[in-house]
């Protein structure tokens, strides 16, 4: 493995001309093509809004920000995973004709959308002071934002390792990508972007000994332990409003540290896991059948 | 001009497995009984030979004898089955001009990232870019997207960024009758330019006219083995001898 970071290494002008142009791309043709990019999310976050704040009455101080401050990195956890999925197959007349490390294909692709996911928070940010100068008090953003590097280099971690995983074996076999894509859908729900752990925790500890252990279960996909410190780490803590009892609220938790590095651990794990795979499989990747 | 060999191929030899029912899919990995049934190939059977600094080597032979895999073999598109190649500077291959351009960016963002895939620094490849430009003649749509290209215009491209990317070892497969007679001419021109300076060229063509007007020494592929070598003229008179009419087209 050292070997192949050293190739990496004499390749990064590649590595980061490929996610340039993929930028380049990506906003051609629009003046405001990273204006565009992100307004679907925010309609997302809106209309999330709209239900779980009004119709459901879940009546969290400013819900659109808590759920924006994890439903952000979802979306470049799924992106990242969906475009290095195809990356190596689309580029196949390339790679068939020049030489370079083939890993720059799917890592370009994620760290465009690692770029882009920076830039999305430039603008949560400055979402978040329009709130502040027009309910003035507090400011949202807490001072542990400082610690917001290390969870994107987590974050980033795991989806470099699975986009690699997932680029290697959808070359070999195109279903993977369908399977991939289910597997986010369902993942959506069950990681707490649009609603807390406060809540997952309650429903589970009425269960006993096993909601404990199902609540563990829950955590061991990093992205649920993510998008929970991501939450907590930018926003003040809130009370979630409790199911059942009327008016009822659940104290927030505080920043589970131990959690955080189990998901550290497993995202590692699955980096060098992937990377592992993919130097297995990319010389195939030409004369895949 | 460096002493010794430039490229040294040793006993390569390259296997391929074909499958016969398509691409793969889950299915076929679940279902056993529908297996997929594989056959090798063998594409390459022991070759070696040395190309020398300053000197341009040609490759012939009929399709499917195994030419253009060895050229992918020694561009590092494949791994051998068995088999070293050694290359003692840096490589420009040419198996497709243009191969990496993107039809939405253009002609200069292309000029830009091939030079990079190529090896060239960012630096490296904007001091160079107008050298590309002026010898692609494409002064005047340089700025437009590659999609609006003719052929022509794309392989021209494509031979000045390869031309201008410092390379010690050229590797061609069929590409140098790229775009009208000036600018083939050009090419030759080039490639002349290229020898001098001590470079060295391994090309693959059906054309007799060009592998005689190019090449110092002819290598005759024949079902993945060499058949025979020499200069070209001898060569190309024994491998005439069968296949006359490949040669007409030259």
């Amino acid at each position: 493995m050292r070997e192949e970071l050293r190739e990496l290494w004499r390749f990064r002008e590649l590595l980061w001309s490929m996610t340039e142009r993929e930028l380049r791309i990506r906003y051609k043709n629009s003046v405001l093509g990273f204006l565009w990019s992100l307004i679907n999310p925010l309609i997302t976050v809106g209309v999330m809004t709209l239900v779980f704040k009004y119709f459901l009455g879940q009546s969290v101080g400013s819900y659109t920000l808590y759920v924006l401050a994890a439903y952000l990195p979802f979306l470049f956890f799924q992106f990242a995973l969906l475009d290095s999925a195809q990356s190596v197959l689309q580029a196949i007349p390339i790679v068939k004709k020049v030489y370079f490390p083939r890993e720059i294909l799917p890592l370009s692709q994620i760290l465009a959308n690692f770029i882009h996911l920076i830039m999305a928070f430039c603008v949560f940010f400055l979402i978040c002071t329009v709130v502040w100068a027009r309910h003035p008090g507090a400011f949202p953003v807490q001072s542990t934002v400082v610690l917001l590097p290390f969870l994107l280099l987590i974050n980033l971690a795991l989806s470099v390792g699975l986009g690699l995983l997932v680029s290697a074996l959808n070359t070999f076999m195109e279903d993977v990508k369908y399977i991939l894509s289910a597997v986010l859908y369902v993942g959506f729900f069950l990681t707490p972007v649009m609603y807390f752990s406060e809540s997952v925790q309650h429903a589970m500890g009425s269960k006993g000994k096993l909601g404990e252990a199902l609540y563990l279960v829950y955590h061991l996909n990093p992205m649920a332990t993510l998008c929970t410190a991501y939450k907590k780490i930018l926003l003040a803590p809130t009370p979630v409003p409790s199911p059942g009892k009327e008016g009822g609220t659940l104290p927030p938790l505080p920043i589970d540290w131990p959690m955080i590095g189990v998901a550290a651990c497993v995202s590692l794990a699955a980096l060098i896991f992937g990377y592992a795979v993919f130097n297995r499989l990319k010389w195939r990747f030409v004369e895949r059948p | 001009m460096k002493s010794g060999p430039a490229i040294i191929v040793r006993d390569l030899r390259k296997k391929f497995r074909l499958s016969q029912s398509g691409a793969a899919s889950l299915k076929t990995a679940l279902l056993w009984w529908k297996r997929r049934k594989y056959v090798d190939l063998d594409v390459l059977k022991g070759v070696s030979f040395e190309v020398g600094w300053g000197e341009t080597v040609a490759l012939v032979g009929r399709n499917g004898a195994g030419k253009s895999t060895l050229l992918s073999l020694i561009s590092r598109i494949y791994k051998p089955t068995s088999g070293t190649i050694e290359l003692k500077g840096r490589v420009a291959p040419l198996l497709e001009l243009g191969a990496g351009f993107h039809p939405d960016l253009s002609g200069r963002e292309n000029v830009f990232f091939n030079g990079v895939i190529l090896g060239l620094t960012r630096k490296q490849i904007l001091e160079r870019t107008p050298a590309i430009i002026a010898f692609a003649e494409l002064e005047s749509h340089i700025d437009a997207p590659v999609r609006t290209y003719s052929s022509g215009m794309m392989a021209r491209l494509g031979f000045a960024v390869a031309v201008h990317v410092d390379a010690e070892i050229l590797i061609v497969d069929e590409v140098l009758a790229v775009g009208d007679y000036a600018f083939e001419q050009k090419c030759y021109a080039k490639i002349d330019e290229f020898k001098k300076a001590g470079g060295a060229i391994l090309f693959v063509s059906h054309g007799a006219d060009t592998v005689r007007r190019v090449a110092d020494r002819c290598l005759w592929i024949k079902d993945g083995q060499i058949e025979a070598q020499g200069s070209p003229d001898e060569v190309l008179a024994k491998y005439g001898a069968i296949h006359v009419e490949e040669l007409v087209e030259g």
